[in-house]
């Protein structure tokens, strides 16, 4: 590449700003969306990754042992790190458990800071990973059950500063001294957490709260499955044979009850991969990788069709230089000049993009991504792209443009380009066939989305909100029920041990009933309410009744269809004696089923009970009187002072957040399949103007004998649109494939409709009829004298 | 100098053959002005391009100073081409994308020419053809005539010992025309072999020889000195 050939190239280029427009902004757009979702591929791959030796830390994760229904869970009884400690394969095991939205109190400002996760570590967390301090030392956190480390940005939003070592903070009634700082948790790391105490506080409360039935430490309790064991594996050995080893060992500490298997998964490998083996992340991963490819070929497309189609304008000045001496090598590092400038401008305005779109990018797919000139990765999998397009769009027009004959080429002719013709049509068809197949699988994303929105869960979402009472207010809920029904906002208000109730996950297979097979080992949600929830929410019978807020309730289950059928009882129902937790009582109503999980799980069985301690209050109002019966329930709330801060959460709400991350790949896939489509139309605009600039004299000879401009439109048009067709044809199977698969991930689902096909199809050949009939229009009204004078 | 004897030249479709060139013989003697006239399809061009190795025969032989070519494959044939021969073209073939200076230098550059020499040598040659006050202009901002004059330039600077016309006059009006002839001349004064095709029997009075054609052959030669 000499600077004679650069100069040429970037004249040629100024002399055709049309096309090089064209070429360079479709180049440059689909460069930048392949690299931000490279980026965001990237990260998602990184998770956990950070960690020295992160290929040889695995997670234990408990697979239930029941009749044919799967159930995991992603914690494991805490004794599980002891046992795996005297298997000599595991190197470090260490198991953690966490609390969730703590508030907690600076001692001097009094100042609170609530939704924080205090992380409980034991001894070995800061060995087996890479959490690095910014002051402090690993082992003084140890050394005092009252210790914490606190996050850099925790402590700066409890103390205003991370200078904070030896201040005292108050937490779930206890004053605790912060003896260090960490960074904060990474954002592709699957631990994270606002504070750190030591597994030793946790262990003490736990005795002193009398432990679990007969296990009185965290070290014997083998039923409580909140830790989350980890352990580093020494470089040869097996996972399965450490896997064995924990599950006899555990087998044998439960004298030969089995109720769980254990499974070892690689933590690097569960952000994608679920313990119960969901790969749906994993997919929608490999979507986005597939979609990033495709965006460059599309993009590459455009400069092969139009550098091919434009062949015969250089023609001429390829002749020339062949008459006057150029070899063939020249020539073809002079055009490849042209390819080189073109992708170099490119990438150029790509990265521009990039830098620019990164913070909306960012708000769209609930990331912290950046961007740095330095990512190795980004340029390798850009410039294999590069490559592999340049060897299509460079290297082929080149060596066609400088093998031809001078003569022929003086004279305009390119001979019989049957196969650059063909070649052309292939591609054209090849990218409306991914834009198409990216506009129906956007319909059917759109309809699924859309098809959960409005689903109905069984219950009356609308203008209800959840406060999470501390136990200083839940003592006086009758108080609280009465004050709050006199406000006319407030329609009514129920307590509930449901947190969360499209999400709820306590559950138990501590159920029995006469006759239940010995083999049967249902896994049973429970809930307890009170008489007030089942009407606040709506849900519906099928047999029997509500509790009656009497004191025969405790006695009383509330159970819905699935676990009846579960159960193998024969209609009617009420009035089957079981017991859960070896508390007797009778079924006094079923229900129809409702959705408490994603809706990407079917309905498991519940059972709904008044026993004990619930805190979470549900409270009914109407539209355009939420503000009132928020402010109402603050005033009840404060009433009660606790360490907590009044919170409220809309289940509307609750909602969107349970499927925020399937309504962002949504966004992600809307976005890219538009740009897709964005590049593939500026390409078949480009063609069609190429088209009509070599058919300008035909197009004038038939407005001389008197075609109209529809006949002219119609003549330009009909081959693309052609294309088009062949491309629809090809692209409904493959949505079709593609989204099913992406469909078969949720339980509940949308049917495929043809008409969608039909939308797709009809929306590609509009944007492909507009974008031809506008250029066509154009051609069609030029004066056709013009055209013939040209000659 | 061209010593070309039982040429044969045929254009093939896939359904019929047409002979171009028929049994021709033609000889030009080095320092010639040569004139090829005869009416449009009769061969002429592809005569000139035969000879300018820019096409290549069916039957017969070609031999260019002392050295059979007929043979040579496309590497020879542009080697020979641009250390020998230039091309004047009716439609003067400049390339929009270089200046008047580019365009001449050109030829220069493909031969390896060193940039110091190129530039003297170029600016020469446009002295002579008197368009150096243009040197800096794209084609498209010249007359035909300054085009042709370009053309010209650049067909003679790499001091070719033949110069292929294909009738260089064809697109310019009379007065252009005949500075495009004198030039021409000029350059035969020089030494320069020149074989021209023309329709126009003005241009050919320029010439030393006038070989007249009709059908792909040699009809008739007559000497205009």
């Amino acid at each position: 590449m000499n600077t004679e050939n650069i100069k040429t190239a970037w004249r040629r280029l100024k002399n055709n700003k049309f096309y090089t427009a064209v070429n360079v902004l479709g180049l440059a757009v689909s460069l930048a969306a392949a690299m931000l979702i490279i980026l965001w591929v990237q990260d998602e791959r990184s998770f956990d990754k950070f960690h020295h030796d992160h290929e040889r830390i695995y997670k234990v994760s408990s697979h239930l042992v029941g009749d044919g229904t799967k159930n995991v869970w992603l914690g494991s009884p805490s004794p599980v790190a002891n046992l795996a400690r005297e298997n000599t394969n595991v190197e470090i095991a260490s198991r953690i458990t966490y609390d969730g939205n703590a508030t907690l109190r600076n001692d001097s400002t009094h100042l609170k800071v609530s939704n924080m996760r205090i992380l409980h570590a034991d001894e070995e967390f800061f060995s087996l990973f890479n959490f690095p301090l910014r002051s402090g030392q690993v082992n003084t956190l140890f050394q005092q059950p009252k210790n914490a480390f606190l996050t850099q940005s925790t402590a700066i939003k409890l103390y205003g500063d991370e200078n904070v070592i030896g201040e005292i903070f108050h937490f779930d009634d206890e004053q605790f001294t912060v003896v260090g700082i960490i960074e904060d948790f990474p954002q592709n790391s699957s631990i994270k957490a606002n504070v750190i105490l030591p597994l030793s506080y946790y262990a003490q409360r736990f005795t002193e709260y009398g432990g679990n039935g007969n296990w009185k430490t965290i070290d014997e309790d083998l039923g409580n499955y909140g830790f989350y064991t980890y352990m580093k594996l020494s470089p040869t050995a097996s996972s399965s044979d450490v896997t064995n080893f924990v599950n006899s060992a555990f087998l044998k500490a439960r004298n030969g009850a089995h109720f769980v298997d254990f499974s070892l998964d690689r933590l690097e490998d569960l952000h994608l991969i679920s313990a119960d083996g969901n790969k749906s992340a994993l997919h929608v991963v490999q979507v986005f990788s597939i979609i990033a490819i495709l965006l460059l070929a599309i993009g590459a497309i455009n400069y092969v069709n139009l550098s091919t189609a434009r062949s015969m304008e250089s023609a001429k000045g390829i002749g020339i230089r062949k008459v006057i001496g150029a070899s063939k090598k020249q020539l073809f590092f002079l055009f490849s000049t042209e390819t080189v400038v073109i992708f170099f401008t490119a990438i150029l305005l790509a990265v521009a993009l990039v830098f620019l779109c990164v913070p909306a990018y960012n708000e769209i797919s609930g990331k912290s991504l950046s961007f740095a000139l330095g990512n190795m990765q980004v340029w390798l999998f850009i410039s294999t792209a590069i490559v592999v397009t340049l060897l299509l769009a460079a290297i082929y027009p080149a060596l066609q443009l400088s093998s031809f004959h001078a003569i022929s080429a003086l004279k305009g002719q390119l001979g019989n380009h049957f196969s650059n013709q063909t070649l052309r049509k292939a591609l054209v068809v090849f990218q409306f066939s991914i834009s198409i197949t990216l506009i129906i699988s956007t319909l059917i994303i759109g309809k699924q989305l859309q098809y959960i929105r409005e689903i109905n869960l069984g219950y009356d979402r609308e203008h209800v909100f959840t406060v999470p009472l501390p136990y200083e207010a839940v003592q006086h809920i009758d108080a609280i029920h009465q004050e709050l029904a006199s406000v006319s906002a407030i329609q009514s208000t129920s307590l509930s041990e449901f947190y969360n109730l499209m999400d709820y996950g306590n559950a138990t297979g501590d159920i029995e009933w006469s006759g239940k097979p010995a083999s049967s080992n249902i896994i049973v949600a429970r809930a307890r309410i009170d008489e007030k929830f089942i009407p606040l929410m709506g849900l519906e019978f099928v047999e029997g009744n509500n509790l009656s807020g009497l004191p025969a309730d405790s006695a009383a289950f509330v159970v819905n269809e699935e676990l009846v059928k579960q159960m193998g009882l024969q209609a009617p129902y009420v009035g089957t004696e079981m017991s859960l937790h070896n508390i007797p009582g009778k079924i006094i109503g079923v229900l129809k089923n409702f959705n408490f999980k994603s809706l990407k799980e079917e309905v498991s069985p519940i059972v709904l009970w008044t026993h004990a301690y619930s805190s979470t209050l549900y409270v009914k109002t109407s539209a355009n009187k939420t503000e009132e019966a928020i402010a109402a329930v603050a005033k009840v709330y404060e009433k009660y002072p606790s360490d907590y801060v009044f919170k409220y959460n809309f289940l509307d709400s609750q909602f969107d957040d349970l499927y925020k991350s399937d309504n962002r790949t949504g966004l992600l896939f809307n976005i890219f399949s538009g740009i897709a489509i964005f590049i593939s139309v500026l390409g078949l605009f480009a063609l069609t103007t190429y088209a009509a600039q070599i058919r300008i004299k035909e197009i004038g000879i038939r407005k001389v004998l008197g075609a109209d401009v529809l006949g002219i439109v119609h003549l330009l048009s009909k081959d693309f649109i052609l294309l088009v067709l062949i491309a629809i044809t090809i692209a409904c199977p493959v949505a079709w494939y593609l989204m099913n698969e992406w469909l078969s991930s949720f339980s509940y689902r949308t049917s495929i409709s043809i008409s969608l096909f039909v939308s797709g199809g009809v929306i590609a050949v509009l944007l492909a009829y507009v974008t031809i009939g506008l250029r066509a229009m154009q051609a069609a009204l030029a004066n056709p004298v013009n055209s013939l004078r040209d000659e | 100098m061209i010593k070309i004897t039982n040429l044969q030249k045929f254009y093939r479709t896939e359904e019929v053959e047409t002979v171009a060139l028929n049994d021709l013989n033609i000889h030009v003697q080095e320092g010639e002005f040569v004139a090829v006239m005869g009416p449009s399809g009769c061969g002429k061009s592809t005569l000139l391009n035969i000879i300018g190795l820019l096409d290549d025969l069916d039957e017969g032989s070609y031999v260019f100073n002392n050295v059979e070519v007929a043979k040579f494959n496309e590497r020879k044939r542009s080697d020979l081409r641009k250390h020998n021969i230039g091309f004047v073209f009716q439609s003067f073939n400049l390339i929009d994308e270089l200046t008047v200076f580019e365009n001449v230098e050109l030829p220069l550059i493909y031969t390896n020419v060193p940039a110091a020499e190129r530039k003297k040598r170029v600016e020469e040659v446009l002295e002579k053809v008197q368009i150096m006050h243009r040197r800096n202009h794209f084609p498209q901002q010249l007359s035909g005539g300054q085009q042709q004059r370009v053309a010209v330039a650049r067909a003679v600077v790499n001091n070719p010992k033949l110069i292929l016309a294909d009738e260089p006059t064809g697109n310019l009006d009379s007065s252009n025309g005949n500075e495009v002839m004198n030039l021409l001349t000029e350059l035969n004064e020089a030494g320069t072999t020149i074989v021209m095709v023309t329709h126009s029997e003005h241009d050919a009075k320029f010439s030393d020889r006038v070989i007249r054609m009709l059908d792909g052959q040699v009809i008739m030669e007559t000497t205009t000195v």
